[in-house]
């Protein structure tokens, strides 16, 4: 009898072992899964902290990839994703950056022919540590041939980081079950920059760019309620990310007729349109803004505002829109939108200066 | 003599159901499963396999082969042209890249050429159900493809992936064993594994073992169930797989 029971647990235990999850889940506060270079620099602390966000497009630069731009290709070859993530390790290289808070990073996708992108940038930039957390992760997608998926977003770091989180954002509530089951799983991930002398935290977040209810805006709140936590716990923070959400001032807030791939693909008439048309969203960025201090003020935004504009879609190399921000509790100096990049993913590098107080 | 006439009984017990063993069809006699082909005994003392997934269209043939020692020998010949399923599998529903095509397993930027698989093995079974039947088995495929198809279009899951993977690689060798013993009347055990190996592929091997129970509840219907492990290589990587594995066949 007793025997029985051994073989009965061994299949069990068998089975459920054996058993990956096709599509991962994730719990609202988790572990993020860590990195480090194959050698480590050895880094003195610092009184004033490059910072840069960027979201890297997996690697495929301005390839016309199907499923955000207007192009006819899911599977990038090898050869083209290595060519694109030598073109932003040279840019974080010569940026000489300390902390790079990247989205869009693949892992383990078969859409950037499994390229571990983290354990790449680690191992070809000047950055020591890395803290990785999915935001779309399936054994298998299936539409478009995508296949296997991992990509998700990624704080780099020259200090090591330490208690690194994945913190879950809502799921888009404008979807059917089996879309949502399968789509992304937005996220923000935190991590205490072990800076000797003055700890910190990065704090890396991309929101939802196509949603047509208010998902975005709970997004926001809780990009927001994750930095008010860190500053009650008496830290400071650089954070940032592909927010997806112009600024307040922005003059222009529909780019539906700019997106079309095809003249006539557009019709305003049509149900709405997520990810082009800005404008019921305008203000959904205040209260950041009127909370902590970015590294282009509204101010600088306002006086020009294509200076700052830090995307445009597919292969379009004119940029048009900004999307992508640098938060802190304190001060930022050198807020800078590397327009110079535009080749190098549809969204380009923003770098600022935190000076440690 | 006795040997023989026992060894005549067994096989006309396994001869009932078709299995990977050397023994065949009786003539005449047809069988199939959700999962596995149409199978028809001939004439000739050879036996007749013809997937039922038209699209992927496969036919194969099993030949009794004179006995080896011990050992019932059989080699079996099998032809397969994928083109017309894994074009269909582009995009199932019709749809077209980003609308998003619902189902579609290789983007349709990949061209898939005409391709044709041609597979050879040779099975040996010693014993008999009752007293446990063991069937080895060892062969090769190759495929012949009009133009290249990119490594990049492979199907990365268990099962598909060392199925197809000669039109990759252009070559896999395969090998694999059962062991099928009867437990009761109507009940049976059996126990087999696969094993790919695609040298030169991103993946490079694949090993499947399946435990089942099999339910022969009569000459025209048999239902098992039990699971299959699948270790393999992956382009991505190795990974395991453990999946549940249910069949149901009818015979006539």
């Amino acid at each position: 009898m007793k025997n029985k029971y051994c073989i009965y647990s061994f299949f069990i235990s068998l089975f459920l072992s054996g058993c990956d999850p096709l599509v991962t889940s994730f719990n609202d506060v988790e572990d993020a899964v860590m990195y480090q270079s194959n050698r480590i620099i050895e880094y003195p602390a610092k009184r004033s902290i490059s910072v840069m966000t960027w979201n890297i497009r997996f690697g495929v630069a301005r390839l016309d990839f199907a499923l955000d731009a207007c192009g006819d290709r899911v599977i990038i070859s090898k050869g083209e994703v290595i060519t694109g993530l030598e073109g932003i390790a040279k840019k974080i290289n010569e940026s000489n950056v300390d902390i790079v808070l990247m989205q869009e990073v693949d892992v383990q996708s078969k859409r950037s022919s499994y390229v571990d992108q983290v354990q790449w940038l680690l191992n070809n930039t000047v950055m020591n540590y890395g803290a990785y957390a999915s935001k779309w992760k399936s054994q298998i997608i299936l539409a478009d041939g995508i296949g296997r998926v991992d990509a998700g977003n990624l704080i780099l770091s020259k200090w090591k980081l330490e208690d690194a989180k994945r913190h879950q954002l809502p799921l888009r509530g404008d979807q059917d079950g089996l879309t949502q089951l399968f789509y992304l799983r937005r996220n923000v991930v935190t991590a205490k920059v072990d800076m000797p002398g003055t700890p910190f935290f990065a704090v890396n977040a991309h929101l939802t760019a196509f949603a047509t209810d208010d998902t975005k805006q709970k997004h926001i709140a809780g990009f927001k309620n994750i930095l008010d936590d860190i500053v009650s716990n008496g830290f400071s923070f650089v954070a940032g990310g592909d927010l997806n959400a112009i600024p307040p001032n922005a003059t222009k807030t529909n780019y539906c007729y700019d997106d079309q791939c095809e003249i006539g693909d557009y019709d305003p008439t049509d149900e709405k349109k997520g990810g082009c048309d800005f404008t019921e969203e305008i203000n959904w960025l205040n209260d950041l803004y009127g909370s902590y201090e970015p590294a282009i003020t509204l101010e600088q935004y306002g006086m020009n505002e294509s200076k700052h504009y830090s995307h445009s879609p597919g292969d379009k190399l004119k940029l048009d829109r900004k999307l992508d921000y640098l938060w802190t509790n304190t001060s930022w100096s050198n807020g800078t939108t590397h327009q110079n990049a535009t080749t190098l993913s549809d969204h380009i590098p923003i770098t600022a200066v935190w000076e440690v107080e | 003599m006795r040997k023989a006439t026992i060894l005549f009984m067994f096989s006309f017990i396994t001869a009932q159901w078709s299995s990977e063993s050397a023994y065949l069809l009786e003539k005449n006699r047809k069988e199939v499963g959700i999962f596995t082909p149409f199978k028809m005994g001939m004439s000739n003392g050879s036996e007749l396999g013809v997937n039922k997934f038209l699209l992927m269209p496969s036919l194969s043939l099993k030949q009794e082969m004179s006995m080896y020692k011990s050992w019932k020998m059989a080699r079996k010949f099998r032809v397969e042209y994928p083109t017309a399923g894994l074009k269909w599998i582009q995009s199932p529903l019709g749809g077209e890249m980003g609308d998003p095509n619902m189902f579609s397993l290789i983007s349709t930027q990949f061209t898939i050429p005409h391709m044709l698989s041609f597979f050879t093995e040779f099975i040996g079974t010693k014993g008999g159900v009752k007293s446990g039947q063991l069937s080895l088995r060892a062969g090769a495929g190759i495929a012949l493809n009009t133009k290249d198809l990119s490594s990049d279009a492979t199907i990365d899951l268990p099962i598909i992936y060392p199925r197809l993977s000669v039109y990759y690689n252009d070559f896999v060798i395969l090998s694999g064993a059962e062991y099928i013993r009867q437990i009761s009347d109507k009940f049976y055990y059996l126990i087999d594994y696969d094993m790919y190996l695609m040298p030169g592929s991103a993946g490079r091997y694949a090993f499947e073992q399946q435990s089942l129970l099999v339910w022969q509840k009569s000459s025209k219907i048999s239902l098992s169930f039990g699971y299959k492990l699948i270790v393999g290589e992956y382009p991505y990587g190795g990974q395991a797989h453990l999946l549940p594995n249910i069949n149901l066949k009818f015979g006539w």
